[in-house]
């Protein structure tokens, strides 16, 4: 099974979350659990479709309280694999939220 | 902590109904499980460095999970589940140094020794060494993937079971067996010395591509679940990546396989049958994935050296990979790969595979020609595929006669359904023959006959019917000739013992009597029959046969069973788990003539309870495999466990012939019968003790 997990942090990166970050992303691929892992920028654009009609709407959306974003595409057994490398990445990360869907294809 | 789930997630995050979960709370066996899955391979390891037993170290980390399973959901689960785990199963087993039988000094010594130890460090060196021990040459195949899944990936019986489509009982005894192997041979839990290491690393890899095919050739059962024995391969794959970085046949053997995978969508059709690769469509290839074979190959290409199979085949598959359409294969490239994996892996389906490669990039005479040298190979002579390109090959060179000849013949060897009616499709495009009795319609007629016996009928039947396979039963019965015979003969039994040669023989002869034709044997001489008995198995050749450490344990059994009972070999074979008296050390089997009873001594005795092993009955020595549907043996000669057919006189004497041949001053190896003789003449020319 493969998900996309995307996620947003309220404290911007220091050396210390580089380094634990670093050595975390290093396991996850020694494990042959992560397949692709990036930054990802926070405000982005949202597309939408609509009556054949394509709108391009650039962000921000929220009240920026997010300060850095990444996501990371991985491979497990089941749902409750990811769940469990996503409660790591958060305890290294701290305060944040993200989110994990399952990739089909 | 806790994880929102939203039930209907809008992109600007609004979140109108979200689901509250706490984490554990969510079903924490499952979580639970998860932990133990990503880390029991490191505390297994870490145990064994420990306590030099990999079957205790298991257990040990088998408690430190059962813990987890009691604390966990109503304490919540700590913040380093795996240090958690890791320090309890350290716990388990300082205690059980402790409690050891005798109560020494020194076991007090090594207990507090080991607690100063932490179980972290090296560990990666530990989990490489588990590694090396799970796929150790003293284990059977099948036990070495059961146990490396089991060890390395966490895996249960019963999900090791499901993988590959057997009882969760037989892989439950597998992996016992496994580990009480290891422990009787005494396998160290230590990375193998520079000399060896090529060999052992080579069964790893052997283990890991074995799983991996398990999965990816998997045409039937449940579609789910093997899909998930490739994850677990490449994830085996990758993390030996990383704990050898250094040996380029590991990251060929990933490369290799994530590009394999990268073609798992499209290698399938609408209705689940099989799509070859130059019609897959190539927009459904996993690109992600064949990223990574390409890195994993440049991380081979890093590790130098001479490139060996894996990087070789993983080579090939790149190739592939990088053709953007079936149409711009690099043929040519592919050729010389294959022609230099010929050199390593000298095997004649590699060699039918450069034959295609030769023939789309030089044209069908270039493969023919190469083909045309593997006909009179025994391997293939039961090969579907040879029959299929060497048609293809002719069809293309507008010799559609011999083409239809050779697609009926690979129709008639395949077992798969889908393929044969491919095949015959191909035979039937092409110009029609000349009417006359094809060669079938004769053997058909000359069977009939009503003034042979039974016997002679079976026996001609067999000869007959290699006839038609080989030459095609559509073969006008005026196109065959004595060469054509000679070549047949020459094929298929060339090996064979003068008398059964003789006996195939006799049959053309006598076929080409009652059919008028000119004597089909022409070409074949008699052989002479000699009644000469072989001389039989020398001590020293024994002693050394005995001393081998790699001999699988049904071979090591049954070898000595037949050593010491001088027992025929077919009537051993046909021994039952239900009839054996171990106590007394005897079995018995049903003959042609009655029950009888075979005795054997010390070293059968040690052996069989192992190879028994849990079983109750069915055969006591089974094949490697399960049989093909289309060769369903009697249920007498089925395990009721395993699924696995009886062990065949010819494969058990062709391994022994095979294991043998270093022994054997003929260089021929020897036969189970010169084995089961040896003790006999030995008794005969020693004196007597008195």
């Amino acid at each position: 099974m493969r998900f996309l997990m995307t996620s947003t942090s309220e404290q911007a990166a220091d050396e210390t979350l580089y380094i634990e970050m670093g050595e975390f992303i290093e396991e996850l691929t020694k494990s042959g659990v992560l397949l692709a892992t990036g930054g990802m920028e926070l405000e982005g654009s949202l597309i939408r479709s609509s009556g054949g009609e394509i709108t391009v709407i650039d962000g921000p959306f929220t009240e920026a309280k997010e300060a850095a974003g990444g996501f990371a595409l991985i491979e497990t057994r089941s749902k409750e694999e990811a769940l469990e490398v996503s409660r790591r990445f958060f305890k290294i990360l701290g305060d944040g939220e993200g989110r994990i869907q399952q990739i089909f294809g | 902590m806790t994880l929102r789930r939203s039930a209907a997630p809008g992109l600007h995050g609004s979140r109108g109904s979200a689901l509250i979960v706490p984490m554990v709370a969510r079903n924490a066996h499952d979580a639970i499980d998860a932990v133990w899955k990503f880390e029991s391979a490191r505390i297994i390891a870490g145990l064994t460095r420990m306590v030099r037993d990999v079957g205790l170290a298991e257990e040990l980390a088998q408690d430190a999970l059962v813990a987890a399973l009691e604390q966990w959901p109503g304490q919540g689960v700590p913040d380093n589940p795996g240090a958690w785990l890791m320090t309890t199963a350290k716990r388990r087993a300082i205690d059980h140094i402790r409690r050891g039988e005798r109560l020494e000094r020194k076991h007090e010594e090594i207990a507090h020794a080991l607690e100063q130890q932490s179980l972290e460090e090296g560990v990666d060196d530990d989990v490489l060494r588990l590694m090396f021990i799970s796929c150790h040459p003293v284990l059977q195949a099948e036990a070495r993937a059961a146990l490396t899944l089991r060890l390395l990936g966490g895996l249960t019986a019963l999900e090791i079971a499901r993988a590959f489509l057997v009882s969760e009982q037989a892989v439950a005894q597998r992996i016992a067996g496994a580990k009480r192997t290891l422990a009787d041979e005494r396998v160290p839990f230590e990375l193998p010395p520079g000399p060896e290491l090529a060999g052992r690393l080579a069964s790893v890899l052997e283990v890991i591509y074995l799983i991996f095919n398990e999965g990816y050739s998997a045409t039937s059962g449940d579609d789910l679940m093997r899909p998930s024995l490739c994850l677990e391969a490449l994830r085996l794959g990758r993390l030996l990546a990383e704990l050898a970085p250094r040996q380029a046949e590991v990251h060929g053997l990933v490369a290799l396989m994530e590009i394999q995978a990268s073609r798992s969508a499209a290698r399938t059709g609408p209705s689940g049958e099989p799509v070859q690769l130059h019609e897959q469509n190539r927009g459904r290839w996993d690109q992600l994935l064949i990223r990574r074979g390409f890195a994993a190959m440049l991380r081979a290409r890093e590790a130098g050296g001479p490139p060996g199979p894996y990087v070789l085949q993983a080579a090939i598959a790149v190739s592939h990979a990088q053709a953007k359409t079936a149409q711009e294969t690099d043929w040519g490239q592919i050729a010389a790969l294959y022609g230099a994996l010929v050199r390593l892996v000298p095997s004649p389906v590699v060699q039918l595979n450069r034959a295609v490669a030769l023939g789309m990039a030089r044209g069908p005479q270039a493969g023919l020609d190469i083909v045309d040298t593997l006909t009179s190979d025994p391997a293939l002579k039961n090969y579907h595929l040879l029959s299929g390109v060497r048609g293809d090959f002719l069809a293309r060179l507008g010799r559609h006669d011999e083409a239809r000849t050779e697609f009926e013949r690979a129709a008639s060897l395949t077992h798969n359904a889908p393929e044969r009616a491919f095949l015959l499709k191909r035979a039937a495009t092409g110009t029609t023959r000349v009417a006359g009795v094809t060669l079938g319609q004769a053997a058909e007629r000359f069977l009939a006959r009503e003034d042979l016996d039974a016997e002679t009928i079976r026996s001609y039947g067999q000869t007959l019917r290699r006839m038609c396979l080989d030459l095609g039963a559509g073969t006008p019965l005026a196109e065959v000739t004595a060469g054509k015979m000679s070549t047949v003969f020459a094929v298929v039994w060339n090996g064979a013992a003068a008398k059964t040669w003789n006996r195939h023989r006799a049959a053309v002869r006598s076929f080409s009597a009652w059919a008028s034709v000119d004597d089909l044997s022409a070409g074949l001489a008699r052989k002479p029959e000699s009644r000469e008995r072989r001389p039989s198995i020398g001590p020293p050749q024994l002693d050394a046969l005995w001393e081998r450490r790699d001999t699988a344990p049904r071979e090591k059994t049954l070898w000595r069973l037949l050593h010491e009972s001088s027992a025929a070999a077919r009537t051993a074979l046909s021994l039952n788990v239900e009839d054996l008296d171990l106590e007394n050390r005897r079995g018995r089997v049903t003959t042609k003539n009655g029950p009888v009873w075979l005795s054997w001594r010390s070293g059968a005795a040690r052996l069989l309870p192992q190879l028994v092993e849990g079983r109750t009955r069915g055969p006591l020595f089974l094949a490697d495999r399960r049989p093909a549907p289309a060769r369903m043996p009697r249920p007498a000669d089925l395990c009721p466990d395993t699924g696995r057919g009886r062990l065949s006189y010819e494969r058990a004497e062709y391994l022994f012939k095979q294991a043998t041949r270093s022994l054997d001053p003929s260089g021929a190896g020897y036969t189970l019968h010169q084995l089961g003789r040896s003790a006999l003449d030995r008794r005969r020319d020693s004196p007597v003790p008195r």
